[in-house]
């Protein structure tokens, strides 16, 4: 009798424990609809309005804000805040001035001359001038200085010398005049404006000295400044207006906030409390919801496609040796297997340049699925393979790398279902993305691997040059990580460097795109961007083609807070009254 | 006394030094190239090679570890200019005549002495505030648990207990912070905040989070040792004597308890100490756990060296002060 006793007392014991959360979670309010957008003030035709601190957030930390040696995506975000150049890209990805006031091009395309704007001023109050100009480049290139661009840079006159030989300055950027800047090269190199838009060798304080030193606090000519406490790092970053700035009444923000380290999860819940104006890195369950959800729909936008993803092959070792089994590759995967795995964000590659650059082309004979016609080259190969019987085939087993997070999973495992279906049977090696890098951009060391490439500046020589010339090809550290190797291919990405007419270099970069897919070195499966959401009260802002979470020529609207995030959390408050504020 | 301590210390030293080693090794033979991951996946050959030569890692794998070792505790003045003195730039005096040199973080670019100097103290504080909520929810539930088994408080206490076990810590940490700040909005969902009172708002929901996963343990813990205990012959002799109730759980039961308890509260404060990473993480608490868990993925060498001699360091100081209180809690262990 007692221990069925005890048995009712357990059973009620777990009831009563299941309602009393049953009754919490209703309490609490858990519910999966959205709360509807706080309203902006002011209808979209009015004026923008000064003022405001703008709140973003980011799961990463920024790891320094030195334009000459800043290689991370969050640094790069607040580099651009910081400094501008003397050209940058609009909204179109048109090449624009900026410091400089205009420019011209001389000698075919050797000699870039820029005219500076005058009275452009630092953030410590110091004239702009040439003289800035040309220490600033220096001291980005100079042999001593960490930077990850610096060779994009080798075709200015005397950069081997100035790197290698260690001349006291480089030849080939010319002061001449205190406002007049040229920049000689040693041949014609179509890509180099768009290299100078970037921001390594953006101008900076005479503070900055000839070189780089990891003490020195970031001071340059762009619509923001970096207070000396600015930085509080595994944070936050706040950068406030450059009172200064050259553009009049610019910038309407009074600072940019950046978190650094939020989750994704956190970075909802403040976006949706009105805590973050500006909400990126959305999980694919958030994108959805968000996209579903009328109230939400406008207020989201779709960046460009920058980066194309795809099989990378290694030429130089078996099976991939063969360009037969390369193209069966390319035409065995079915894309749109890919693209389901996370649709908002993706959309199905054919070609190694995505749709949103210059040097795109739909009319090429691009990659597609074609499951007759890889069987078709497999039988080329010299291994045919019988679907019904299973037998024939490649008879080894091929080593597939890819690096242990959720996407390169779940897409290693369609591939694997993919080309087993053609007779090639995979291992799939799940790798931390360090051992990834370095396994994979060493020679001779991994048959076949996950492969991707991040836009740096929108033109198709970043897509193809990099990642299928020859002259890219390492030991170790080598971008090329399918080691493709072809002269006629190397021949035309040459010439169309040197090209001054921007039609023939298209049509240039299309033959040379055209290689690329019929040689497949890599199988291109899915162009990647980003869904991000904003407030309503947040105006001005549309996605950058190049810039990430560029928030220069925004302005805050906002009519009012919620009540949530207006009641400052009761414990906190509590304390405050019994300890004050202090530090 | 002394003779035994020197020893204790010198041994403790050894496995900080062997642990270390350890580290510095394996860093470096995993394949993963610091220089690469800093120039960035897409940087060129010639643009890699600038990094490695600005991280000194074109020097030899011994040459590196020799010097790594020699630097770090070396003689040095008290008071030094580390901006001027570049031979002492990243260095710390903490005791005179004696600098500590773990090197300059390769991606946070400042001396890990100072980047370290800046969290440890938030993780320790973080370590205690969680130890001490563990053991105020632990053993006040066990010590209940036991006195009542089989009632509904027994099995609250277990049932909570097993659900405290259950529940990954990332679960519990979003369950809390969604309850507490984001619905309740009594605490901040994250962040460490900028005065003494946002700190200690800040630190409710880390420190909730792991006070409820290892008070979960302490809880099965204690009330197991309890439960053997209270059965024992000396608490019937105590009982018979007419000793009070309250006392006799407190003195004979509680106490002998405490033994294993110690050992387990030891053990995790040392690791606790070591950051707790996936807590840290979800609150934005810029502690050791953050830090370290960032160093890994980046291949940040110095920064990995000096948060494993850090957790090591305070895993064989832990073990040490266990020790202490065994002989305190054992008359036993004195003789």
């Amino acid at each position: 009798m007692r221990s069925i006793r005890k048995r009712c007392e357990a059973l009620v014991s777990i009831a009563a424990a299941g309602a009393a959360f049953a009754i919490l979670l209703n309490g609490i309010g858990c519910q999966s609809s959205l709360p509807a957008p706080i309203p902006s003030q002011a209808t979209p035709e009015d004026a923008p309005r000064r003022g405001g601190t703008l709140r973003i957030a980011s799961l990463g930390e920024p790891r320094g804000f030195d334009p000459a040696t800043a290689a991370d995506g969050l640094s790069a975000t607040i580099v651009n805040l910081l400094f501008d150049g003397l050209v940058d890209y609009d909204d179109h990805n048109r090449i624009i001035p900026v410091l400089a006031e205009r420019w011209e091009v001389t000698d075919a395309g050797r000699t870039y001359r820029f005219f500076l704007r005058e009275g452009v001023r630092f953030h410590d109050g110091e004239e702009l001038t040439a003289d800035d100009v040309k220490r600033s480049v220096e001291r980005a290139l100079h042999p001593t200085t960490p930077s990850s661009w610096a060779s994009q840079f080798a075709a200015i006159d005397g950069f081997e010398r100035y790197t290698e030989k260690n001349e006291p300055h480089l030849d080939g950027v010319v002061v001449e005049g205190r406002y007049v800047v040229s920049f000689r090269l040693a041949h014609p190199d179509a890509a180099f404006l768009a290299f100078l838009a970037l921001y390594p060798t953006r101008p900076v304080c005479r503070s900055g000295g000839d070189r780089v030193s990891p003490s020195w606090h970031p001071c340059g000519a762009g619509p923001f400044r970096l207070p000396p406490d600015g930085w509080r790092r595994g944070q936050s970053v706040d950068v406030v207006r450059h009172d200064a700035y050259f553009r009049p009444g610019m910038p309407y923000l009074d600072g940019v906030r950046l978190l650094l380290l939020v989750n994704p999860t956190t970075q909802r819940f403040k976006f949706l409390e009105g805590e973050l104006d500006f909400f990126r890195d959305l999980s694919a369950s958030d994108a959805t919801r968000f996209r579903n959800d009328p109230r939400w729909k406008a207020l989201g936008d779709d960046e460009v496609d920058r980066t194309v993803t795809g099989e990378a092959m290694n030429v130089e070792m078996p099976p991939f040796d063969n360009v037969e089994v390369r193209r069966a590759v390319a035409a065995a995967i079915d894309r749109e297997h890919y693209r389901l795995l996370k649709p908002p964000a993706i959309s199905v590659a054919d070609q190694p340049i995505p749709p949103a650059v210059p040097g795109h082309d739909s009319a090429i004979r691009g990659q597609r699925y074609d499951y007759a016609a890889a069987l078709d080259h497999m039988r080329r190969a010299g291994y045919p393979y019988d679907l019904a019987t299973g037998t024939g085939g490649y008879p080894h087993v091929i080593e597939y790398l890819a690096y242990d997070a959720g996407f390169p999973v779940f897409s290693a495992q369609i591939l694997q279902q993919e080309l087993a279906k053609i007779g090639l049977r995979i291992e799939i090696k799940l790798l931390s993305f360090p051992a990834f890098i370095a396994l994979t951009h060493k020679r001779k060391r991994v048959p076949f691997s996950l492969g991707s490439w991040d836009q740096d500046y929108p033109d198709a020589s970043d897509f193809l040059d990099t990642l299928f010339s020859s002259e890219t090809i390492a030991q170790e550290q080598s971008p090329n990580t399918s080691f493709y190797r072809n002269e006629e291919l190397d021949s035309l990405l040459k010439r169309a460097r040197e090209e001054q007419d921007e039609p023939a270099r298209l049509r240039m970069y299309k033959t040379a795109s055209q290689i690329v897919c019929d040689e497949a070195p890599w199988a291109f499966t899915h162009y990647y961007h980003y869904y991000s959401m904003k407030q309503a009260y947040l105006r001005g802002y549309r996605p950058h083609p190049v810039r990430v979470m560029y928030m220069a020529s925004t302005w805050l609207d906002r009519a009012g807070v919620r009540t949530a995030q207006r009641a400052a959390p009761l414990f906190r408050d509590a304390l405050g009254s019994i300890f004050g504020s202090g530090r | 006394m002394i003779r035994a301590l020197a020893r204790r210390l010198a041994w403790a030293l050894l496995v900080v030094w062997a642990v270390a080693s350890v580290a510095f090794v394996l860093n470096n033979v995993i394949p993963g190239d610091p220089a690469q991951l800093i120039a960035g996946p897409q940087a060129r050959a010639a643009d890699v090679q600038r990094v490695r030569a600005d991280l000194g890692l074109d020097r030899p794998l011994a040459v590196q570890y020799a010097r790594y070792m020699t630097r770090l505790v070396h003689a040095g003045a008290w008071t030094f200019d580390s901006k001027a003195d570049k031979a002492h730039a990243t260095c710390a005096a903490f005791v005179p005549g004696l600098h500590v040199d773990l090197g300059r973080s390769y991606t946070l670019r400042q001396p890990v002495v100072k980047v370290l100097g800046d969290r440890i103290p938030r993780t320790l504080v973080l370590a205690v505030a969680a130890v001490a909520l563990q053991l105020a929810f632990g053993v006040t539930a066990g010590v209940l648990a036991a006195r009542r088994k089989n009632s509904f408080v027994d099995y609250f206490a277990v049932g909570g207990s097993l659900l405290g076990i259950s529940a990954p810590t990332f679960l519990i940490g979003l369950f809390l912070q969604f309850v507490f700040a984001y619905k309740l909005h009594v605490l901040p969902k994250d962040g460490y905040g900028e005065t003494f009172a946002e700190h200690a708002a800040g630190i409710v929901l880390p420190a909730l989070t792991l006070g409820i996963f290892g008070a979960a343990y302490y809880t099965r813990l204690v009330r197991d040792e309890m439960i053997g205990l209270l059965g024992q012959d000396h608490v019937r002799t105590a009982r018979a004597k007419g000793l009070g109730e309250g006392a006799v759980v407190m003195k004979h039961g509680l106490r002998n308890a405490l033994v294993p308890l110690v050992t387990v509260v030891g053990l995790d404060l040392g690791a606790l100490v070591g950051g707790a990473i996936v807590t840290e993480s979800i609150f934005r608490w810029p502690g050791l756990g953050s830090l370290s868990v960032n160093a890994l993925q980046n291949r940040d060498g110095p920064v990995i060296l000096g948060t494993v001699i850090v957790t090591s360091t305070a895993i064989v100081a832990s073990n040490l002060l266990v020790d202490a209180l065994y002989a305190a809690l054992d008359p036993r262990v004195r003789r």
